[in-house]
């Protein structure tokens, strides 16, 4: 499969290289890149998107604060409500102050007491709903400040769930990052391996080329070239393949689940939609592959060669 | 050219293999390097090589002393010397033209510039109908020709070969003598053969350097 694959990248034309390319144990290696980035893409991939999530989810609740209004003995709620949405309208940097109606607060609920029960009995907290213009510029402590003169008011900023959400994804693009790194080492111990396999399965060619006056530094070139060539297929394979994957994945889940279950899903967790900034950085990951298997082979061939001639 | 004073080499702790060489090689001389098996002939063409270097005494090539060199000037100098091997050492992968244009490769030249050139040698040597075989379908004597086509393709000053006609029959070990003769003749290279082949030798009348016992003498 992964020879037809390559079969159909083009190839240098003129001189035959010097370094066999069957000799760097191409295929067995061309198929460790393959998987490291799949792996790295894959990684890449998935840090994208929930961090795509994260700043969504995080834009959409700091646009939001929601004032709740408990019933209080003594206390007119209607009233109290109407004063609440009055001091938010009139904040500096609200767009907008909506009170839920009795109606929307009992649907609130009905995801835990469920459906066909009479509310009227149970006076029900209520909720106005302020949409911000601009978060940092809202006056949101001036208007934590004057809902204190209404009797059973507070303001929720969401900052907790904020917090937490921010804390999550900052945990996930770490722990991202590094595998990230640890993908990164694998690799670059496996081409040191191969590399020196390599070296000693070429040793007459090296010799040979010693003799007829050929610098380290050449010789190293030659087997850098075939590394590279190396990197750069399985980089190409290794990138296609995860974009594949995360393209099936979208697909599969898009069908798998219904249209309403797949919404909330999406609302909590983002598409399966890398975007284009997505899409860039696991192109990105072909050069990084390729560049890491070139240097590391050509660090390995120098100090081989310095450590034999 | 060359100038060897009171040379001895030993590998790590071991005895010396060999002993106080004294000898120099001129320009355009044709030398025969003979000697029993084991008697030092590969270490001192490696020495001449420049691949080794001298546990004691002086090496002077092309006017330098080869023991004050760095890696970079020794490499340099290394350019302007060819070698034969007896087991040919032709990269298998490499068709004859391809093995024989290496040397030009590593220096830099493109194909444009160095293939007739090495056409013309491949010709020279009576390759030229086999230029694009690989070694594995050439005759012992055809690889044999393609190591010295390879050996000579970027003019060194000095050529070493180091039992070059072990491997082929005598009637061909005398034809290809002939070749490096034809070498030292037209271009004017500087060749060192190591030869254990008495009956070769007396064909030609060229100085023989007699290693026995890592001792150097030299028979004019």
């Amino acid at each position: 499969m992964i020879e037809r694959v390559r079969s159909l990248i083009p190839r240098r034309k003129g001189a035959a290289p010097i370094v066999p390319e069957k000799s760097v144990a191409g295929r067995t290696l061309l198929l460790l890149i393959t998987i490291m980035s799949f792996l790295s893409a894959v990684t890449l991939g998935g840090v994208v998107l929930v961090q795509k999530s994260a700043i969504a989810w995080s834009a959409d609740t700091g646009r939001e604060v929601t004032i709740q209004i408990r019933p209080v003995e003594g206390e007119v709620m209607e009233s109290n409500i109407r004063t609440a949405v009055s001091l938010a309208q009139s904040t500096p940097g609200v767009a907008s102050a909506r009170a839920l109606s009795l109606e929307e607060s009992e649907d609130l609920l009905e995801p835990w007491l469920g459906t066909g029960l009479d509310l009227t009995a149970i006076e029900v907290p209520r909720l106005v709903v302020v949409q911000l213009a601009d978060p940092v510029e809202a006056d949101i402590e001036g208007l934590q400040r004057n809902l204190g003169a209404i009797n059973g008011a507070s303001l929720d900023t969401h900052a907790a769930w904020r917090q937490q959400l921010n804390t999550m994804a900052g945990t996930v693009v770490l722990s991202g990052v590094l595998v990230l790194l640890l993908i990164g080492a694998a690799t670059v111990l496996a081409i040191v391996f191969a590399t020196r396999g390599a070296m000693a399965t070429n040793r007459e060619i090296v010799d040979v080329l010693h003799y007829i006056g050929a610098s380290n530094r050449f010789i190293a070139g030659e087997f850098q070239g075939r590394f590279l060539s190396i990197g750069l297929q399985g980089g190409l394979l290794g990138s296609v393949a995860a974009l594949l994957f995360f393209s099936l994945i979208g697909t599969a889940a898009g069908n798998m689940l219904s249209s309403e279950a797949g919404a909330q899903l999406g609302v909590l967790f983002g598409r399966f939609s890398l975007g284009t900034g997505g899409i860039i950085g696991i192109a990105a990951v072909i050069p990084v592959i390729a560049a890491l298997t070139a240097i590391t082979s050509r660090v390995t061939v120098r100090r081989f060669l310095s450590e034999t001639s | 050219m060359i100038e060897f004073s009171n040379v001895g080499l030993r590998y790590g702790n071991g005895p010396e293999i060999l002993r106080d060489l004294t000898f120099s090689v001129e320009p355009g001389s044709f030398h025969f390097l003979t000697g029993p098996s084991g008697s030092g002939k590969t270490s001192l063409l490696r020495l001449l090589l420049l691949s080794l270097k001298p546990s004691r005494g002086n090496v002077t090539m092309f006017g330098e002393d080869v023991g004050n060199l760095s890696q970079d000037r020794l490499l340099q100098m290394r350019r302007h010397i060819g070698i034969v091997f007896q087991e040919f050492r032709l990269l298998d992968h490499l068709t004859t033209f391809e093995n024989v244009a290496l040397p030009l490769r590593v220096l830099g030249q493109p194909e444009s510039e160095y293939r007739p050139n090495v056409t013309e040698l491949l010709e020279w040597v009576g390759l030229g109908e086999r230029m694009n075989a690989l070694p594995s379908l050439l005759s012992g004597g055809e690889k044999q020709r393609a190591a010295i086509a390879r050996a000579v393709i970027a003019r060194p000053k000095v050529l070493l070969a180091d039992e070059p006609t072990g491997n082929v029959d005598p009637e061909l070990s005398s034809r290809l003598v002939h070749l490096f003769a034809e070498l030292n003749r037209t271009l004017g290279m500087t060749i060192i053969l190591a030869t254990h082949e008495l009956p070769l030798l007396d064909k030609f009348n060229y100085p023989r350097m007699l290693l026995q016992k890592g001792e150097l003498t030299i028979h004019d």
